[in-house]
């Protein structure tokens, strides 16, 4: 695979399609996974913190790493569809 | 021909964003697989989520075939879906490969010990190894690669014995790296990514099964 193969599909004409699409999704995109990870975070506060069982303390970690990596990867990208829809 | 010139610049400025754009969309659409973990934390008692915890992502996996089998034979044009590749014009799209990979580890009833490090490898690791290779050299991509596809497995291996951990995760980390940098046109790496360590696991629990080692316990309990 060269890095010719590795461009994306560029179309000028459906650029308000795009945007459409990527409003359309990014509430879900950005939302749900925080709304997992505090599940996760709830849970283990509920059966693991507060009654002093380690055995949750891997959901702990779960929902660190799916809300970090969320969020770093989310403020870039709602940064370039901010930019994107001013252009 | 100034005015050219400035239209031609403006035009570029405007494709570039674009592209820009696209890849940041691809990266998230990739961290946001990690959610289907929530799979886990569903009661598992309750006869109706049961069959939704079925039947709601093999829906969505059937959902993107047929869409991508419509784009194939050109009875849908390729300009509506958002973030394609130029690869993927004549094939199916890596998000089809991306979700049937998980569906596999979910549905297959992989155990969680094993499934959840694979998905988190396709969904957070991937991601990060493709944003290396965009700033730096691509020898960092596959060290940073192992290195975060290692922390995923020792996090979900953590109960184990220390050697098992570590022989687990050496092990997953390497073949979701390989799954990763192993290129096909017909089979992408988002699939390899998640099967490749999936099968080596497989093959050290049951081995470990039937040696009579001991295994560690889930690290997600349903509600």
């Amino acid at each position: 695979m060269n890095d010719k193969a590795m461009e994306y599909l560029k179309n000028d004409e459906n650029k308000a399609k795009i945007l459409r699409t990527e409003l359309i999704l990014t509430p879900l995109l950005v939302a749900l996974p925080v709304v997992v990870s505090f599940l996760f975070l709830h849970h283990w506060f509920e059966n693991g913190y507060s009654v002093g069982n380690p055995a949750f303390n891997g959901e702990l970690m779960l929902a660190f790493i799916i809300l970090v990596s969320n969020i770093a990867f989310d403020i870039p990208f709602v940064k370039t569809m901010i930019r994107y829809r001013k252009k | 021909m100034k005015k050219i010139v400035g239209q031609s610049r403006e035009i570029k400025k405007k494709i570039d964003s674009l592209e820009f754009d696209v890849h940041w969309y691809r990266r998230v659409f990739h961290t946001f697989g990690a959610t289907f973990l929530v799979y886990y934390i569903l009661p598992s008692d309750i006869e109706w989520l049961n069959l939704a915890k079925f039947w709601v992502p093999l829906s969505i996996v059937i959902f993107t075939i047929i869409l991508e089998y419509l784009r194939i034979s050109r009875k849908i044009d390729s300009k509506h879906f958002f973030g394609l590749r130029m690869y993927e014009k004549n094939r199916a799209g890596s998000y089809v490969f991306f979700a049937v990979g998980i569906l596999l580890l979910l549905l297959l009833r992989f155990p969680q010990q094993i499934a959840i490090p694979c998905i988190l490898c396709a969904c957070i690791a991937d991601p990060i190894m493709g944003e290396v290779r965009h700033r730096f050299e691509k020898k960092y991509v596959y060290i940073t690669g192992f290195i975060v596809c290692l922390f995923f497995f020792m996090i979900t291996w953590y109960k184990a014995a220390i050697w098992l951990m570590l022989l687990i995760s050496i092990v997953g980390a390497a073949g979701a790296v390989i799954g990763e940098a192993k290129k096909f046109w017909w089979l992408d790496d988002d699939f390899m990514i998640q099967m490749l360590p999936a099968i080596f696991l497989l093959i050290i629990w049951l081995s470990a099964q039937y040696i009579g080692i001991a295994l560690p316990e889930p690290i997600i309990y349903p509600w």
